[in-house]
């Protein structure tokens, strides 16, 4: 109680009703593909820059293109394997067409250029195309840009699904995006439902609305049944999981039914019609509210149809009333809250609600388990650079060392291989079910430790692989195969999104996996072209890695599977003979300055030519 | 740290069902058969559909009259060998609803058939039937199950409508379970009818009913709403009191009004008002509400219900493979101490049988830890329908393997250390022979390594027989048993001849195939004093006899093995 909507979303409240005047304008405007107009604000220097966009009620602009899997914003993915992100294909289009045929992206670059904060807004089915300029401009940030780019969305149709929102989070830029709903607009919730006849039914009313010609278009009816039961099913089934369902067949079911993809993400500020505001940024609890908020009370069925048509043009009004009276609810406190009621929740909803809260809990306390366990981590990781070091006193590395398992310290750094195994795969898991928050994967801390470990530790689990010559049964180490474990996989995708380099560039940790399987193929086939073309790339990547130190230097020791094989090499299958020679030798004698100089390895200088 | 408080999610469940029109496509075709001309009275006719190329659905429909009166005098369990394939291994015999089972063999040869042309058909089936019809589409369902391989292209779900319970057969630790969906209305007397405390008339053995269990999941409905159970304890007392309600006139339950309302009210604010004391207790409080069950007066130990789901730690795949990763841990350090013991000129039998134990401490430890969680595991594959439980185990039977052959000597070193005699018959641990079993059972892979890459490897291998060691002791038992001749009689001396010439010919099978490990050949081994001592007596008493060990042995061959 007490703050406002503004300050619950970080911007002033000033700009909530221009902005929402202008994105209804801008959604009837023929002409235009979108408007724009400048705020002033009191008591504030900064100026503000609202854009909103042009709408479209035709079916076809809604569900001509299917949902798909997006490619062409590097974020909107999952960096474990839960693939890309699904958006909707007819919305996406549409925005591709403002994007190259008008003058949107000039004219955000002069407003950005004047110092001026952007909000891009749109109303209905304008709001998707809002989300992906939006987000086109977090993507590529204008140099000198101030404050990030704003999305303000009225009673917009939802646009992508869980791994969308995922990535939004992850990236830190969900606070950016503010959905308002009215508490029985049809429009939010109609991508809950696959589309169908009812669909066609409700765009065709509202078009024939906004055209103007006919004010007053003939009620649709019966489409409400058909997708709040649609929407009801896809907020069951999270609630499922929310709750924890322990019941084997959720899945055998989930696999006989269809369910919408589409999720909320962003904020949301449900306009509970008697002059409240309520604003949720867990996008578990939107979805519930979205479907409960909406549910059939004591009035009927036609009542509450024509309710939910109606309140789609009443957000102007609404939000007039409501900024007025700045009467604000914000979900921290929990559902208990006494004005919940405002939403008139079921009891069966406040649990589904407390479950969402529960379920945000759960996986802050498992990314804070996951803290604890690095001290773990890091003992077991001191542990395996103390083994590196030792193996490489007796001038053998751990590479070779831990393969040939001779040594009482072999033994050892075998066990700190599993234990440090079992430590990663269980964080992998969490991944993949989404058990951890969001943002885990760009936390600095995670990504070091993470990177270290893979640098450190893969390399004995590739020697491990070919000491039992594994790749007789499942193929290959490398990236392709099934035979490397996922949280390699994973970790090095941390590592490549946060340095923004393409999936599969840094895999220098897997440098002895090729190597290896160089030597089987080579003994197998005989040096092919395309053998060739394998050893000029391990060459290369040597070079390269060993230049940005993210390979260890110990790959070049005298004696080292991988100098003895290259150095067996046929010279003409080789082009980088000279370098690579010159490293091998500089590594030698660096070491043997050490070795009078201290008495033991250390870590050296060398400049690579 | 305070426990995370649980929810109930059987209401969740039973309205994604609802809403979903999976139930309804279920349905779809029962009322039009019933009605239609295709009901013969008093049998069940499978029906298939092909509403859509990647979904088949097949319903097993009986006529109407059929419907009303389901034959109560047949409500008797029978042993069934048909279905011998449900029970896991520890039980002897799976017994099935009469009716049922009588109706399902009528139908056996046409069902065979169609079970061989669904195994070709890809996507979605959907087997279904109304009141004994759902009976048997669920034996059906059973039937199929037991023949379609792990990689199966199409995926079953059973869904039936006021069928009654089948079997005594139980399936609350099989995957099985969760293809199975029951729809009851608590106005329906037919589910509860075999139930013992059924307002249904007495039937000849009465007795026997009690032990009809459900199986699956309960989507249990009444005029206020549903909710999805498949606690089997509490399904029963579910349908017990629901039986014991029905009013006096048994009348046809009609489940596509019931659907309909249900659907209806999905999207209705519920009437119930709970507090929100502990989301568990009245979240299923409300369900039972709901489906017209008042846990206060029919007795349910909701707080019992909490402690069970709280126990039960869903099996996560990131806990089972923690499991499996610690045990990979213990092992690692095990083969250690074998390697350990090996450098010291000993193999790792000997050293654990003859020294002092507390060196060993550590090392039981280990073993027990092993052994508890693959005492486990194969128990848990046991309980499974035999066909499942074969698929289960393969994942991780060359584990297993490993852990016998490294595990099992030691357990024979004790044994023969405290003075025990014949191992093998009268103390080798059942989940031994079970992974043995089933090792030898399981597909070998097709390119088998020939001998000659097995002789290079023969170092690092791991002896294959884990009573290797058994028949050593048993082999020096029977030389003390030749050489102390005052002690024996003439027929034990015989016997342990013969034993000592068999034990000649395995170890010189395993001595060819390379299936044993060089490490038996260090000097201070058991298998050395063993042939110490048969030498020995060979050369006092036996002075002609040879075979083929005994050259191999005298030549010292065995320098060159591995």
């Amino acid at each position: 109680m007490g703050e406002t909507v503004g300050k619950l979303i970080g911007l002033n409240d000033e700009v909530i009703i221009p902005t929402a005047s202008l994105a209804m304008e801008a959604h009837n405007s023929p002409s235009k593909p979108f408007l724009m107009k400048k705020i002033k604000i009191r008591h504030d220097h900064l100026s503000v820059v609202v854009l909103a966009f042009r709408g479209s009620m035709l079916p076809n602009d809604w569900f001509g293109q299917p949902p798909f899997g997006e490619r062409k914003f590097r974020s909107l993915t999952s960096l474990n394997d839960g693939g890309d992100a699904v958006i909707n294909g007819s919305f996406f289009q549409r925005f591709n067409t403002v994007l190259d045929q008008s003058s949107l992206v000039k004219e955000v670059k002069k407003a950005i250029a004047k110092e001026k904060q952007v909000i891009f807004s749109g109303y209905s089915s304008a709001g998707p195309i809002a989300i992906l300029a939006t987000l086109y401009f977090l993507e590529n940030p204008e140099p000198n840009q101030i404050l990030p780019p704003r999305c303000l969305t009225f009673g917009s149709p939802l646009f992508g699904d869980r791994i969308f929102g995922h990535a939004l989070r992850r990236e830190g830029w969900s606070d950016y995006f503010t959905h308002f709903v009215m508490k029985y607009d049809i429009i939010p919730r109609i991508m809950l439902s696959p589309s169908s006849t009812e669909h066609e039914q409700i765009l065709n009313y509202f078009k024939s609305k906004f055209d103007g010609k006919n004010i007053n278009p003939a009620l649709p009816s019966g489409f409400y049944l058909t997708v709040m039961g649609n929407a009801s099913s896809v907020a069951s089934y999270e609630a499922c999981h929310l709750m924890g369902c322990r019941n084997p067949s959720l899945d055998i079911i989930k696999s006989f039914i269809e369910l919408s993809p589409y999720r909320p993400s962003g904020t949301y500020v449900f306009c509970t019609g008697n002059g409240n505001l309520v604003v949720v940024k867990n996008p578990n609890a939107v979805l519930q509210i979205l479907i409960h908020c909406a549910e059939l009370g004591e009035s009927d069925t036609a009542e509450v149809e024509k309710r939910s048509l109606d309140e789609h043009s009443a957000y102007l009004s609404e939000l007039k009333e409501c900024l007025g009276i700045q009467a604000v609810v914000s979900l921290n406190g929990g559902p208990a809250t006494a004005t919940w009621n405002d939403l008139g929740l079921s009891p069966k909803a406040m649990l589904c609600l407390q479950s969402a809260e529960e379920f945000e809990n759960g996986r802050s306390r498992n990314q804070d388990q996951i803290r604890k366990n690095k001290g773990k981590i890091e003992v077991e990781l001191g542990k395996m650079r103390k083994y590196k070091e030792n193996s490489e006193i007796r001038r053998v590395g751990y590479y070779d060392s831990f393969k040939l398992q001779n040594e009482d310290d072999d033994f050892h750094a075998n066990v700190s291989r599993l234990e440090l195994a079992g430590i990663w795969d269980e964080i992998e898991e969490m991944l993949k079910e989404f058990e951890v928050p969001d943002d885990f994967e760009r936390k600095k801390e995670f990504i070091d430790i993470g990177t270290e470990y893979r640098r450190l530790v893969e390399p004995l689990d590739i020697a491990n692989f070919y000491r039992h010559s594994k790749d007789k049964e499942t193929g290959a180490y490398m990236i392709i195969s099934k035979a490397r474990p996922d949280r390699y996989l994973f970790i090095q995708r941390w590592l490549e999104h946060h340095e923004k380099k393409p999936f599969g560039s840094l895999s220098e940790s897997c440098f002895w996996g090729e190597v290896e399987q160089l030597c089987i193929d080579i003994k197998k086939r005989g040096y092919l072209q395309q053998i060739e073309e394998r050893i000029q790339q391990v060459e290369r990547n040597l070079i390269a890695w060993i230049g940005d130190r993210s390979l260890d230097d110990d790959v070049l020791l005298e004696n080292s599977t991988f100098v003895k094989w290259w150095r067996h090499l046929p010279p003409q299958h080789k082009s980088e003979s000279d370098r690579i020679e010159k490293l091998i030798g500089e590594r030698e004698s660096c070491w043997s300055i050490n070795q009078i100089r201290t008495g033991i390895i250390w870590h050296c200088d060398r400049t690579v030519t | 740290m305070s426990q995370a408080p649980l929810f109930s999610s059987a209401g969740e469940l039973a309205n994604l069902v609802v809403t979903s029109n999976l139930i309804d496509v279920a349905w779809a075709n029962i009322p039009e058969i019933q009605r239609g001309p295709a009901a013969i009275p008093c049998s069940v006719q499978p029906m298939v559909y092909l509403p859509t190329r990647n979904r088949t659905i097949v319903v097993f429909a009986s006529s109407t009259n059929f419907t009303q009166y389901p034959l109560p005098e047949v409500g008797d369990l029978v042993q069934s060998s048909l279905f011998q394939f449900l029970c896991p291994k520890e039980c002897p015999s799976v017994s099935i609803n009469g009716a049922a089972l009588v109706l399902f063999k009528s139908l056996e040869s046409q069902l065979y058939g169609l079970k061989t042309k669904l195994s070709e058909r890809e996507g979605q089936l959907i087997i279904t039937g109304h009141s004994l019809g759902g009976s048997v589409a669920a034996l059906f369902t059973l039937y199929l199950l037991d023949s379609m391989d792990k990689k199966r292209k199409c995926r079953p779900i059973c869904i039936t409508f006021g069928s009654p319970l089948i079997g005594d057969f139980d399936l609350q630790h099989s995957q099985w379970n969760s293809f199975f969906l029951h729809v009851v209305s608590n106005k329906d007397p037919v589910p509860g009818l075999f139930l013992p405390s059924s307002r249904s008339p007495p039937t000849s053995s009465h007795s026997q009913t009690s032990v009809y269990k459900p199986f699956g999941t309960y989507l249990l409905c009444s005029e206020h709403g549903c909710a999805c159970f498949d606690d089997p304890d509490l399904i029963l007392k579910i349908l017990t009191v629901a039986s014991s309600e029905v009013s006096g006139e048994v009348q046809v339950v009609d489940y596509g009004e019931i659907l309909r309302n249900l659907k209806n009210s999905a999207i209705c604010k519920e009437r119930w008002q709970v507090g929100f004391a502990d989301p568990f207790s009245d979240g299923i409080v409300m369900e039972l509400k709901t489906i017209g069950i008042d846990p206060a007066k029919h007795n349910i130990d909701i707080s019992g219900m909490e402690k069970a789901a709280r126990s039960l730690t869903k099996k996560t795949k990131a806990s089972e493979a923690k499991k499996l990763n610690d045990r990979k841990k213990t092992m690692a350090q095990l083969e250690w101490y074998k390697k350990k013991a090996e450098d010291e000129k000993k193999g790792y039998y000997d050293c654990f049988r003859n020294e002092d134990q507390t060196r060993h401490v550590k090392v039981q430890e280990l073993m027990a830890e092993l052994t508890t969680y693959w005492e486990d595991m194969v128990a848990e594959a046991e309980r499974k329908p035999q066909k499942e439980g074969t698929s289960f185990r393969t994942g991780w039977l060359f584990a297993g393997t490993t852990y016998r052959r490294i595990v099992e000597p030691l357990d024979i070193a004790d044994f023969y250390k405290d003075g025990g005699r014949d191992y093998i018959n009268s103390k080798r641990s059942q989940h031994y022979k079970l992974l043995e079993q089933w090792y030898k059972e399981a597909p070998k892979p097709p390119t088998r390594e020939d001998l000659d890459s097995k002789k290079k490897k023969v170092s690092v291998l791991l002896t294959e027989d884990s009573c290797f060691w058994a028949h050593v002791e048993e082999a020096i038992l029977s030389c003390q048993s030749l050489t102390n001749a005052n002690s024996t009689t003439p027929e034990q001396r015989e016997s342990s001849w013969d034993n000592l010439v068999m034990f000649g010919e395995y170890v010189m099978k395993q001595i060819e195939n390379c299936a044993v490990s060089p490490e038996i050949f260090l000097s201070g081994s058991s298998f050395m004093t063993w042939w110490g001592e048969y030498k020995a007596y060979i050369d006092n008493f036996r002075n002609f006899f040879s075979s083929r060990l005994v050259e191999y042995m005298k030549r010292g061959s065995y320098n060159q093995y591995g």
